[in-house]
């Protein structure tokens, strides 16, 4: 700092000028370098993310073995898959595995957070506990309850033969084997959607509820006409959070079912990586790929605008 | 804005005025669901120390009448388990490693730089986010073939190299460094990535930390893309291992248990040990998602 000053003092007039133009170009220097930083991310996103998508549209329109060169079909892939009972089943099972999945997970979820936002004791050690199975391993949760879901596993000797219900085959039942994956999902996922309604419900400022409750609301009152209407962006979040990743869920299917029994837990992201990497029908599962990232798309945009909406409207 | 801690009693009296009965069901309640959430791991374990011959007793035996722990050695040996271990650990610190460096170099570049097309190219790193890994894997696959990185730390590492979410959290943490200090720096004619390594990084701990937490679980659990790229053993991570062990020893279930125990646990101490940082990083970013 002295010693700029001291030499600018002493350059007078004309090298304050010849300063002007230097700051110009070192602005345009800075941005540059601006610039610089980005390019390392950037160039990974467009070789392993920009790149892939746009050639996955591309290659939807093309017979492709994932082996030999692409050829040209038209839309003939999209007519396959549109007429491909196998397809409409793995659409169905994510569907109905998002569906049963969440929804129980987000009850669950906002009452354990309800209930682990009050003056409890020990709401620490819980929350904890609850949180464990979120940050465990899919696969290693996965060849733990393929164990519990065993004839002779936990679930049937510990649980259901007390109540007198025989053993059940889960995994190889057509009826129980999704139901089965459901159960493991739920148990997998509270914890995570606990702690984001925790969050939500911190956001909320006590004095709110005071005085709702201070008028003599009931607490079903301050929950219904307070508590829900402020919770409402996290809920959104919530949704769109289960939704997004719910309907990607790979791991379970693929090492305790395999899709199994007979494509009863064949998942759309399970359906794609067998048409392209065990059937070698790249083409095909190109526009199965292509329909998962509309699906994904839409998803995110409703809760785009529904987030503008409530935040604006 | 930041997130508010959870230790807070007394700003949130909650519903439940006093102790008294409801008070106890609550507890008992919540015990029970514990309890539930405990139980699959104290399975794992039971296992892990019984004969095969113990297995499936019933009534469910919790405390084997002799702890096998020699199941634990015979598994580790007799199967490349530690290999594994070593690769997962390896990749997943890798792939936090060049995250921790691309998304704060970008997400500086997008806070706080003007120039042309910035604005397009930081929407563009947002929209990535929502393309699902199972939209593009067949051309990343091609891609990756094509460079020679099949079955190599290369292919399992550098495609993962960056993140959008990662960028988008380092860019709203660098939006709260103010220009001014910066600006001193420039004027004491410091160089950019002086500025960056020697100011911005040391002020952006709390937000990088919380990134490497994420990065790190997200790809020590990583197993779609590993599936398809290390198709060798001498590549395979933990849960390719794990998931290969289940489909060729799945009936060996008290060494299946001691090795999936054993990947389980450094996870499990890692998230026992950060968890205030794990859940407020989580808080953080779903507030701000």
């Amino acid at each position: 700092m002295q010693t700029t000053q001291t030499a600018e003092l002493r350059a007078g007039p004309q090298h304050a000028q010849g300063r002007r133009q230097f700051r110009l170009t070192h602005l345009q220097k800075r941005n540059l370098w601006g610039f610089a930083f980005a390019v390392p991310a950037l160039c990974l996103f467009a070789l392993f993310s920009i790149y892939p998508i746009a050639r996955t549209f591309f290659l939807s329109f093309f017979d492709y073995s994932v082996v030999d060169p692409p050829r040209p079909v038209g839309l003939e892939n999209y007519q396959q898959i549109l007429g491909d009972p196998r397809f409409h089943t793995s659409l169905f099972n994510s569907f109905r595995y998002v569906i049963f999945t969440y929804i129980p997970v987000w009850i669950l979820a906002l009452l354990l957070a309800l209930a682990l936002n009050t003056r409890i004791k020990a709401r620490a050690i819980f929350r904890t506990i609850y949180f464990v199975p979120v940050v465990m391993s899919w696969v290693v949760v996965s060849v733990i309850w393929k164990l519990i879901f065993h004839r002779n596993g936990l679930l049937n000797t510990m649980f259901l033969s007390p109540v007198g219900i025989g053993p059940q085959n889960w995994l190889t039942d057509l009826q129980l084997a999704p139901d089965a994956i459901v159960i493991l999902s739920i148990w997998k996922e509270v914890g995570f959607f606990m702690v984001v309604f925790l969050a939500g419900l911190q956001n909320i400022p006590s004095d709110f509820t005071e005085a709702a409750r201070v008028d003599g609301s009931s607490s079903l009152q301050v929950f219904r006409y307070i508590t829900l209407p402020l919770l409402q962006p996290t809920i959104l979040f919530s949704t769109v959070i289960g939704l997004v990743t719910g309907l990607q869920i790979f791991i379970p299917q693929f090492v305790m079912t395999q899709g199994g029994p007979v494509d009863a837990t064949l998942v759309l992201t399970l359906d794609i990586y067998q048409t392209a990497f065990v059937f070698l029908d790249g083409g095909k599962a190109s526009a199965m790929s292509v329909v998962l990232f509309f699906i994904i798309a839409v998803v995110t945009l409703v809760q785009f605008r529904l987030y503008r909406s409530r935040a604006y409207g | 804005m930041a997130a508010p801690p959870f230790h807070h009693p007394l700003r949130h009296p909650g519903r439940l005025r006093s102790g008294g009965w409801g008070h106890l069901a609550l507890y008992i309640v919540l015990g029970i669901g514990a309890v539930l959430m405990l139980l699959p791991f104290a399975y794992m374990l039971s296992t892990s120390l019984k004969t095969l011959g113990e297995v499936f007793t019933t009534p469910v035996q919790w405390i084997p009448k002799e702890l096998r722990w020699d199941n634990y050695v015979t598994a580790l040996r007799e199967h490349p388990i530690g290999h594994y271990f070593r690769n997962s650990l390896f990749v997943a610190v890798s792939v936090t490693l060049l995250n921790l460096l691309t998304c704060s170099l970008a997400g500086y570049s997008f806070a706080k730089f003007r120039y042309r097309g910035r604005n397009l190219l930081f929407g563009t790193v947002l929209a990535t986010m929502m393309i699902p890994l199972a939209s593009m894997i067949i051309p990343l696959f091609i891609v990756v073939r094509d460079l020679g990185w099949v079955d190599s730390y290369w292919g399992l590492t550098i495609p993962a190299g960056t993140s959008a979410f990662g960028i988008f959290l380092m860019r709203q943490h660098m939006l709260t460094i103010p220009d001014d200090l910066l600006d001193a720096a420039r004027l004491d004619g410091s160089s950019e990535p002086r500025i960056f390594f020697g100011i911005v990084v040391p002020m952006s701990k709390t937000a990088l930390s919380s990134l490497a937490i994420f990065i790190f679980m997200w790809n020590w659990d990583s197993f779609f893309w590993p599936l398809l790229v290390a198709t060798d053993d001498q590549y395979r991570t933990l849960p390719l291992g794990i998931a290969l062990f289940e489909s060729s020893y799945g009936t060996n279930y008290p060494q299946l248990m001691a090795v999936a125990f054993v990947a389980m646990l450094p996870v499990l101490i890692v998230f026992l040990v950060l968890q205030r940082n794990f859940i407020e990083a989580l808080t953080m970013s779903s507030i701000k998602g």
